[in-house]
């Protein structure tokens, strides 16, 4: 008699963690079940080297909704977030203007750097260096993009509508959205409109002048994506990336203590403390369904768990096309599945230092090591890098971000050592055939990171004690993450709200009645924001109540 | 008519002899001209050059041999634009060859498509069957989107910031119109709109060829390439309002598209608008923030109780309205109107016909457009160069042949003569400077575009470079100073998501009345868009015979 379950999560990453959690809170006899032997799917922290602790994936958070934090008591189960300041990018020799000079009247070093801060006032000065304009468009624009990012944050917690349905109560929420945002300005409302549609480049340009301000700027606005910063539709990409942002005005990116594995092991003990079971290593291998519903899980063990419900975290191809039997969904909903774009275009190369580098446009140790370091000195580099990956190369001269958690957290290395993480775009997923695929390339993609770190600091090469390059394909296989796309599914334009991740099934209910989705493929899509979770959760709990498909505690609802 | 009360008895500035002075006259212009004055509106139609028609134009190249100068097809054209100004009678003929896409390749193949699907599909098979299958498919799927496409770009955009009760009509008519694509079909429009054209043909076809030659109308006139989100709308507006379908329209009008400025201009001066030409306005005049009028040539002044200008919106707002009167924050955002002109025009007289390998030597499938568009990677390489101010080493080409179809082109030149229009992609406005392409020098790079050019048609016909007996080369500069179309953009502003419907060109001022009182946009810079359609002039008569007429004064 297999175990009987009211809900089955499929996959322990911090959604599914997430759903699984507000659901016991609501009284579910809910069980996790992971492949992997650690929790967090792309949120993970391992020793990949003795003695050196790694955010494998994902490396830094701010879009976690406060309400999960606040409603799951996430810092009395270990999260702490810690802060990371700024944002520094070398600039090489003749790409600046001459060097910064210090006291003495002496050049710092070669080649210049554009060197942002959470300090306001020392960013709009360090501003009119490179330009009086951007400095004074700097006060205008923060202002006005957090202005932004506060209308559209009630959008994260919408469950969107299905327009072609002739029901309109869904639609009611965004009534309340148009009424908003008919109180906004007319500028402000054009402002939004261009966001939602523009490429960051052509967006930020109406702005700033200064090149490396709007490279690095529009870098956010590629993260995850296989586009470039001009690509219409990347300006969105920007303002999902500034929605962290707004609690406590920038409170800018962070970093777990203990990498974003920290993340993950909070969310799963407030999962435990309300009755989640939580089970690793153990992979799933199909959902059972009967009569067109779903009706429980058989891990690939053999063993069978029965359920009155299940919610999938993973992403919605391997759902639908790996763990149901073919003819359990239609064609055209297969259709629709296959269509969703995934397309990896990201890798990730995590170092162990012997000691920090040294970059040539500001030599030796300071502050601009301690948040973000940006590889991105030119929008044409930009460009380049994404021109590459458009034709199945990996950029020789990639966008790289640079954290060095040790600086804001030593306790993930031995002491006076150092981690640095490298996110890289691009590196497409699909490889030209002529390359012979990401086994034979992993080295040369590492290789190509390192050089290019290397020409802002060249003593970094020396340093390395130890070298872990995550390929698009490396991230598919390790966390499920198909082609290796960190948000489970493209942030385009044709991909986001109501049309996430199949048009008219947005609503986190899938065809086969009692199968859900919860991860990031549902609105409002990736990063390690939880809004997933939390409302696919609410939803189920909301049909339960309406008596849709509720067979068993009903009391504990 | 005289005197300052107009036939609609409402009362204008004192003394002003009109009613309407509408400035530029190209095509739009005068389509919302001739309506106007239909309409009972003392109207004056003002061209700065000695022509009008703008971009749709017949120039002479040579003694006797004359050539479409820009646009060289005409097959948008809204079909009740044609009736209600009766342009047939005003002398345009049109001509419609059968096949609509002749796309060669180097290695001697060719895509070809038919006005005729089911000929089309059957000529798709010898090059892949899984493609022929999936193309009525497709026709039909581009046609029901089209439709949509269509009913909205008749209609106004909607009063966003003060819904009125027309709105509600018009939201629930395209509510219906919406609806009636089907479940599946809203769906579908919602999810293809902002695509990539690349991924929306990819849905039905494999072979890159096909998907190269369907896909090219997603990027034509636009800086964008074929990976680039919002271009599926850009194939879906093409195909909407006329029989385009997948293939696309190719229809020519005798004596080239001047030949249709033509017949505008004289159901324009039947409907009894005045024209001038060489009457360049340089102001418009404004008093309370309501526009008065126009000075003409930097000195006479015309007072009109509207002005509604055929000019794109980037330069009636910057260069004619005063900054004053258009405010700090309208004034930035004019500015930031995207206008990145990529198209250059090529125009050539040929001794006798080319010869395209791929064409098997049968004359009739050079009668429609040929395009040169070999791969989705190609054309995105080609659009690669503009991102770094230079133009590309192999363009995308669509030229015609209009001299087979219409001799009138050529009457009175050699026997044998033809002329040959080609549109090339991508030739960007302001040069950066690279191995050959001097730095914001287009005067220097003109003819090295002209051979550029010239070695992508050798490709596909060669030896016709022997055949030029002239050669016209126009740049995005070209296109600014002669035509007026800043950033030498043919659509007045780029077609993309982010100049679109309701924000086309900007968000509040979409609905035809744009920056002042009484100030009306009747191009291609407002909605639906550009290209030749009539459609921007015909909606902008509509609202402006609406506030004109409706209220006094």
């Amino acid at each position: 008699m297999p175990q009987r379950y009211d809900a089955i999560v499929i996959g322990g990453g911090h959604n599914g963690l997430i759903s699984a959690a507000y659901l016991a809170r609501a009284g579910l006899r809910t069980v996790v079940l992971e492949r992997r032997h650690v929790l967090g799917g792309a949120a993970v922290t391992e020793e990949l080297f003795p003695g050196f602790r790694f955010s494998v994936f994902s490396y830094v958070v701010s879009l976690l909704r406060p309400e999960i934090i606040r409603e799951l008591d996430l810092p009395h189960h270990g999260l702490d977030i810690l802060p990371l300041d700024g944002t520094f990018t070398p600039v090489p020799e003749g790409m600046g203007r001459p060097a910064p000079k210090d006291g003495n009247g002496n050049p710092i070093g070669t080649g210049d750097y554009l060197w942002r801060v959470n300090d306001h006032g020392r960013t709009v000065r360090e501003l009119r260096r490179w330009s009086k304009m951007d400095a004074e468009a700097y006060e205008e624009y923060g202002p006005l993009m957090v202005d932004m990012a506060r209308f559209i944050k009630p959008i994260l917690a919408i469950v969107p509508p299905d327009p072609a349905s002739i029901d309109p109560r869904p639609l009611l929420p965004l009534t309340g959205l148009l009424r908003s945002f008919q109180k906004l300005t007319e500028r402000q409302q054009a402002v939004f409109v261009q966001l939602m549609t523009m490429s960051a480049y052509d967006f930020l340009s109406q702005w700033f002048e200064t090149d490396p301000l709007k490279a690095t700027m529009s870098a956010s606005g590629i993260i995850g994506t296989y586009q470039g910063v001009k690509s219409p539709g990347t300006a969105y990409v920007l303002l999902h990336h500034y929605m962290g942002e707004i609690d406590g005005a920038f409170r800018a990116w962070g970093i777990p203590k203990g990498g974003t594995g920290g993340i993950s092991s909070a969310i799963a003990s407030a999962a435990r403390a309300n009755g989640v079971e939580i089970r690793t290593e153990a992979p799933v291998a199909r959902i059972r369904t009967r009569g067109g519903r779903a009706v429980g899980v058989v891990l690939e063990s053999g063993e069978e768990l029965d359920a009155t419900s299940v919610l999938s975290s993973v992403d919605v191809r391997r759902t639908f096309l790996d763990l149901l039997e073919p003819g359990a969904i239609d064609d055209d909903f297969a259709t629709e599945v296959r269509r969703f774009k995934f397309r990896g275009s990201s890798g990730k190369v995590n170092m162990a230092l012997d000691s920090l580098p040294s970059f040539t446009a500001l030599p030796g140790e300071g502050e601009h090591l301690r948040g973000a370091i940006s590889i991105s000195p030119s929008v044409d580099d930009m460009e380049r890098a994404y021109d590459d990956a458009k034709y199945g190369r990996f950029s020789a001269k990639p966008y790289i971000d640079i954290i060095i958690p040790t600086l804001v957290d030593p306790s993930m290395a031995p002491p006076g050592k150092h981690i640095m993480s490298c996110f890289v775009q691009y590196a497409p997923y699909d490889l030209d055939p002529s390359l012979g695929g990401w086994d034979s390339q992993r080295e040369a993609f590492g290789d190509a990171v390192v050089n290019r770190i290397a020409e802002f600091a060249p003593d970094l090469p020396s340093k390395i004690l130890f070298r872990n390059v995550q390929t698009p394909l490396d991230i598919e296989r390790t966390t499920g993450l198909t082609e290796g796309n960190i948000f489970q599914g493209e942030l385009s334009l044709e991909q986001l709200f109501f049309s996430r991740p199949v048009p008219g099934w947005a609503r986190f209910q899938t065809p086969i009645r009692d199968l859900w989705l919860c991860g990031s493929s549902t609105h409002p899509g990736g990063g390690i924001m939880g809004a997933n979770g939390r409302i696919a959760a609410m939803e189920l709990l909301k049909s339960k109540r309406r008596g849709i498909g509720w067979h068993s505690g009903d009391n504990a609802g | 008519m005289s005197g300052s009360i107009g036939p609609s008895g409402s009362i204008g500035p004192s003394g002003s002899r009109w009613d309407v002075v509408v400035v530029g006259a190209g095509h739009n212009a005068l389509v919302a001209a001739a309506y106007l004055a239909k309409g009972g509106l003392r109207t004056l139609v003002l061209e700065r050059r000695e022509r009008v028609g703008g971009a749709a134009d017949t120039s002479e190249l040579a003694d006797k041999i004359r050539v479409p100068t820009l646009a060289h097809t005409v097959g948008r054209l809204r079909a009740s634009v044609q009736k209600d100004l009766d342009l047939s009678r005003h002398g345009l003929a049109l001509v419609a060859p059968d096949v609509r896409v002749f796309a060669p390749a180097p290695d001697g193949s060719a895509v070809i498509l038919w006005s005729d699907v089911a000929k089309t599909a059957a000529g798709l098979r010898a090059r892949n069957a899984h493609d022929a299958d999936a193309y009525a498919g497709f026709d039909r799927q581009v046609r029901a989107l089209g439709r949509f496409l269509d009913d909205l770009g008749r209609s106004t955009p909607p009063d966003i910031r003060a819904p009125g009760l027309g709105d509600a009509v018009a939201a629930l008519k395209l509510g219906r119109s919406f609806k009636g694509l089907g479940r599946d079909g809203s769906r579908t429009v919602l999810r293809v709109l902002p695509m990539a054209v690349a991924d929306l043909v990819a849905e039905s076809f494999d072979d890159d060829g096909i998907r190269a030659a369907l896909a090219w109308r997603g990027v034509r006139f636009g800086n964008v390439g074929p990976w680039s989100a919002g271009t599926a709308a850009m194939l879906l507006g093409d195909a909407a309002g006329n029989d385009g379908g997948a293939a696309g329209e190719t229809v020519f009008a005798k004596g080239g598209p001047g030949a249709l400025s033509a017949a505008l201009a004289a159901a324009v001066r039947e409907a009894g608008a005045e024209i001038r030409t060489g009457a360049e306005v340089t102001a418009i005049t404004s008093l309370d923030g309501r526009a008065t009028g126009v000075v003409v040539n930097g000195g006479e002044a015309l007072e009109a109780r509207a002005v509604v200008s055929g000019l794109d919106p980037k330069r009636t707002l910057v260069n004619l309205v005063d900054p004053v009167a258009l405010g700090p924050s309208l004034g930035w955002r004019a500015g930031n109107i995207r206008t990145p002109g990529v198209v250059a025009k090529v125009n050539l007289a040929l001794k006798k016909l080319p010869v395209f390998p791929a064409a098997g030597g049968d004359e009739a499938l050079l009668r429609g457009r040929i395009v040169v568009a070999p791969g989705i990677d190609a054309m995105e390489r080609a659009f690669d160069a503009t991102k770094y101010g230079r133009w590309s080493s192999v363009p995308i080409v669509e030229a015609t042949i209009p001299s087979l179809a219409d001799l009138s082109l050529v009457e009175g030149a050699k026997a044998g003569t033809h002329v040959m229009s080609v549109i090339a992609q991508y030739a960007p406005y302001e040069l950066r400077g690279h191995r050959g392409q001097p730095a914001g020098d287009w005067e220097a790079a003109r003819e090295h575009l002209g051979d550029t050019v010239m070695s992508v048609l050798e490709s596909v016909a060669p030896g016709i470079g022997k055949l030029v007996t002239h050669r016209q080369v126009l740049t995005p500069v070209d296109l600014e100073r002669e035509y007026g179309l800043t950033g030498g953009h043919p659509l007045h502003a780029e077609a993309g998501l982010d100049q679109f419907f309701v924000w086309r060109p900007l968000l509040g001022h979409a609905r035809y009345r744009i920056a002042l009182e009484r100030l009306y946009l009747c191009g291609s810079g407002a909605h639906p868009g550009g290209g030749i359609t009539g459609g921007p002039g015909q909606n902008a008569a509509r609202e402006i015979l609406h506030d004109l007429r409706g209220r006094r004064g």
